[in-house]
C-alpha cells in the first residue's frame, strides 16, 4: 500500500526536520518546504494527500498558500491543518476559520496528536468523498 | 427765603420778628426737608430742603393735601402715624417711600414729632425728612452684591468639589492609563516570546517523542529523563499561554449573558477534574437572576479558574459550592460609594457569584499578593502564577470586583465575584446598564 504523502509548510527548519523524521517513523512519506513562497509550486509537484501549515512566515503566510491551494480543484479537497506558535489558541481558532483551515494545532504539540489530527481528517474526507481515500 | 407757614391755621402763638428770623435761618440752613403738616392732613409749612427733596416749592405746596406726596399704596400710614403724634408721640427714623413732583418715588426716613402751643396742646405736627434714597441705593446694592458674593462662594465651592472629583477621577483614569500600559507591554513582550519560544518547545518535544520511539530498550533513568523533559515543555507552554491570556484579556467582545449558565458551562468544562480528585460540587444558584453584559468566554476563564484553585484546594477530596445571589447596595462600603469612581453605586443591584471549597484556605501572609501576577502558593510545576491576575484584570474590565478570603469559622476558602445586573429580556432587573468600559 502506498504512503500517506505529508507535506509541511513552516520556515522553521528544525521543526520540519524533527517533525519529518517523527512521521516518517510513523510511516508516512513527508515533503518539506521551509518557504510559503513555493509551497503551492512543491505541492503541484509532490501532490500531497495532507498538508500542515504554519500559519505566521516571512513573505507569504500560511493563510496565503491556503487560499492559493484552494484555487486548484486538485487541492480543493486536500485537508489542510495550521500549525502555529505565535497566537493563543482562541485567536488561531478564528483565524483558522477566517482563512478556511479545518483545524488547527498550537505548537507545542506531540507526535501523537499530530497523527491523531492526520487521521481524524482524512477519515472525515473518506467519509465524504466515497468510496476511497486517493491514494490510502 | 422764608419758612412759609400758613400761620391763620397754626393756631401758635408766633415768636418775636428776630426770632422768627432766627428760626426760619435755621430751618432753611437744615439739609432735611422740615414740614409742618396739620392733624387734618394738610401742609403748613416747607423748607428749602424739602423742595430740593419733593420738587416743589413752598408756594406750590403749602396748603395742599400731605396725600400729593404719598404714594397710594402708603395713604393707610398717615392715620397710625399721626393718631400717634395726635397724642404727643414722636417717631424716630420711620423709612417709608415719597413721591416727587416728577412722580418718581423716593426713600425717605421721617422724624415726626408734635407742635404744641401754648397751653401744651398739640395743633400740629413737625415731619423732618430725610432723603435716604442713595443710602438705600446703596444698601441694595451691597445686598445684591453679597448675594452675588455668596453665589460666587457656592460656585466656588462647587467648583471645588468638582475639581476635587475631577482630579480623583483623573488619578484612577492614570492607575488605569498605566495598567493599561503595562497589560499592552506585556502583550506585546507576550506575542513575541511566544512565537520564539513555542517553535524551540515544539522541536524539543518532537525530539523526546522520536527518541522514545528510537532507543530500543531505554533504562529507567532514560525513560525518566523523556518525561521530564516532556514535563519541562509543557510548563513552559503553559507560562506562555498564561501571558497571551493575560495580554489578550483587554478585548472583550460583551454580550447579555446569563450568570447561573456560565457557572454550569464552567462547572461541566472542569467535571474531569471534579471527578478526579473527588471533589462533589453543590450548586445553590438563586433563579431569575439579572442578566449582565459579559465577555462569555472571559467570563467562563475566570470561573474556571476560580474552580480549579477550589478543586487544587481539596487534594484530598471535599466539596465545591458555586452560588449565585441578587444584591440590592442599600450603604457606602467597600467598592460601594456614591462616586462614579466607585465600582459600584449605593441602590445599584448586583450579581453576586461565590466559589467556595472545603480545603485548608488561604494563609493570610498570602492574601495581599494573591493578585500579583507570578504568584502562587501552587506546588513547583504546578500554578503559573498568572490565573488570578488574569482573573482580576478580566472582572475589573467588566467593572465589577473580585474577592478571595476564606470562610467565616474556616474550613475553606471562598472567591466572591461581584457583577453589575441589567434588565433582562425577561424584565427581571432593574435597569441599570453595565458599565463595561470603565
Amino acid at each position: 500500500m502506498e504512503k500517506l504523502r505529508i507535506l509541511l509548510v513552516d520556515d522553521e527548519p528544525s521543526f520540519t526536520r524533527m517533525l519529518k523524521l517523527n512521521l516518517e517513523k510513523r510511516g508516512f512519506t513527508v515533503m518539506v518546504e521551509n518557504n510559503g513562497a513555493y509551497a503551492y509550486t512543491v505541492a503541484q509537484d509532490f501532490l500531497p494527500d495532507f498538508i500542515f501549515l504554519d500559519v505566521i512566515m516571512p513573505d507569504v503566510d500560511g493563510g496565503e498558500v491556503a487560499a492559493r491551494m484552494r484555487r486548484d480543484p486538485q487541492f480543493k479537497d486536500t485537508p489542510i491543518v495550521f500549525l502555529t506558535a505565535g497566537v493563543s489558541k482562541e485567536t488561531t481558532r478564528v483565524k483558522g476559520n477566517i482563512i478556511g483551515g479545518q483545524q488547527y494545532l498550537a505548537k507545542p504539540v506531540t507526535v501523537d496528536e499530530v497523527v491523531a489530527t492526520i487521521e481524524k481528517q482524512l477519515k472525515k474526507k473518506t467519509s465524504k468523498a466515497t468510496p476511497a481515500s486517493p491514494r490510502g | 427765603m422764608a419758612f412759609l407757614t400758613r400761620t391763620d391755621s397754626l393756631n401758635v402763638e408766633l415768636p418775636a420778628a428776630e426770632t422768627r428770623s432766627r428760626l426760619d435761618a435755621i430751618l432753611n440752613l437744615s439739609n432735611d426737608g422740615i414740614l409742618i403738616v396739620s392733624f387734618e392732613g394738610t401742609i403748613l409749612g416747607w423748607n428749602r430742603a424739602a423742595e430740593e427733596i419733593y420738587g416743589y416749592t413752598a408756594e406750590e405746596i403749602v396748603g395742599k393735601p400731605l396725600a400729593t406726596l404719598v404714594p397710594a399704596d402708603r395713604l393707610h400710614e398717615l392715620s397710625s402715624i399721626y393718631r400717634g403724634v395726635a397724642r404727643g408721640g414722636v417717631i424716630h427714623h420711620f423709612e417709608t417711600v415719597r413721591i416727587r413732583r416728577d412722580e418718581v418715588p423716593i426713600d425717605v426716613s421721617l422724624s415726626i414729632m408734635p407742635i404744641r402751643d401754648m397751653r401744651n396742646r398739640v395743633t400740629s405736627a413737625l415731619v423732618i425728612t430725610r432723603d435716604i434714597t442713595s443710602t438705600q441705593l446703596a444698601l441694595r446694592e451691597a445686598v445684591e452684591s453679597s448675594e452675588k458674593l455668596s453665589d460666587r462662594e457656592r460656585m466656588l465651592k462647587r467648583a471645588l468639589v468638582a475639581l476635587r472629583e475631577s482630579h480623583e477621577k483623573g488619578k484612577e483614569t492614570q492607575l488605569q492609563l498605566v495598567q493599561a500600559a503595562k497589560l499592552e507591554s506585556i502583550g506585546r513582550l507576550a506575542a513575541g516570546v511566544a512565537h520564539e519560544v513555542k517553535n524551540p518547545l515544539a522541536v524539543i518535544l518532537f525530539a523526546v517523542d522520536y527518541l522514545a520511539e528510537a532507543i530500543p530498550s531505554p533504562d529507567e533513568n532514560m525513560t525518566a529523563a523523556l518525561t521530564d523533559a516532556r514535563e519541562a515543555v509543557a510548563r513552559a507552554d503553559s507560562v506562555i499561554r498564561g501571558l497571551l491570556d493575560f495580554s489578550t484579556a483587554t478585548d472583550l467582545s460583551p454580550a447579555e449573558e446569563d450568570v447561573n449558565a456560565l457557572l454550569r458551562r464552567s462547572l461541566h468544562l472542569v467535571g474531569h477534574s471534579l471527578t478526579r480528585s473527588h471533589v462533589f460540587a453543590v450548586e445553590e444558584m438563586e433563579e431569575g437572576l439579572p442578566y449582565s453584559m459579559l465577555d462569555r468566554n472571559k467570563l467562563e476563564q475566570v470561573f474556571v479558574n476560580l474552580m480549579i484553585n477550589a478543586i487544587d484546594a481539596m487534594p484530598d477530596g471535599g466539596t465545591l459550592v458555586v452560588r449565585t445571589r441578587r444584591d440590592r447596595l442599600t450603604q457606602v462600603g467597600t467598592d460601594v460609594g456614591v462616586r462614579m469612581t466607585d465600582p459600584f453605586q449605593v441602590g445599584q443591584s448586583v450579581i453576586v457569584v461565590e466559589i467556595e471549597d472545603t480545603g485548608t484556605g488561604i494563609d493570610e501572609t498570602a492574601r495581599p499578593r494573591l493578585f500579583d501576577p507570578f504568584f502562587t502558593t501552587k506546588p513547583p510545576g504546578k500554578g503559573t502564577g498568572l490565573g488570578l491576575a488574569v482573573c482580576k484584570t478580566i472582572v475589573a474590565l467588566h467593572g465589577g470586583t473580585i474577592r478571595l478570603g476564606n470562610k467565616q469559622g474556616g474550613g475553606g476558602a471562598r472567591a466572591t465575584v461581584v457583577l453589575h445586573g441589567i434588565r433582562s429580556k425577561e424584565g427581571n432587573g432593574d435597569g441599570e446598564a453595565a458599565d463595561i468600559a470603565r
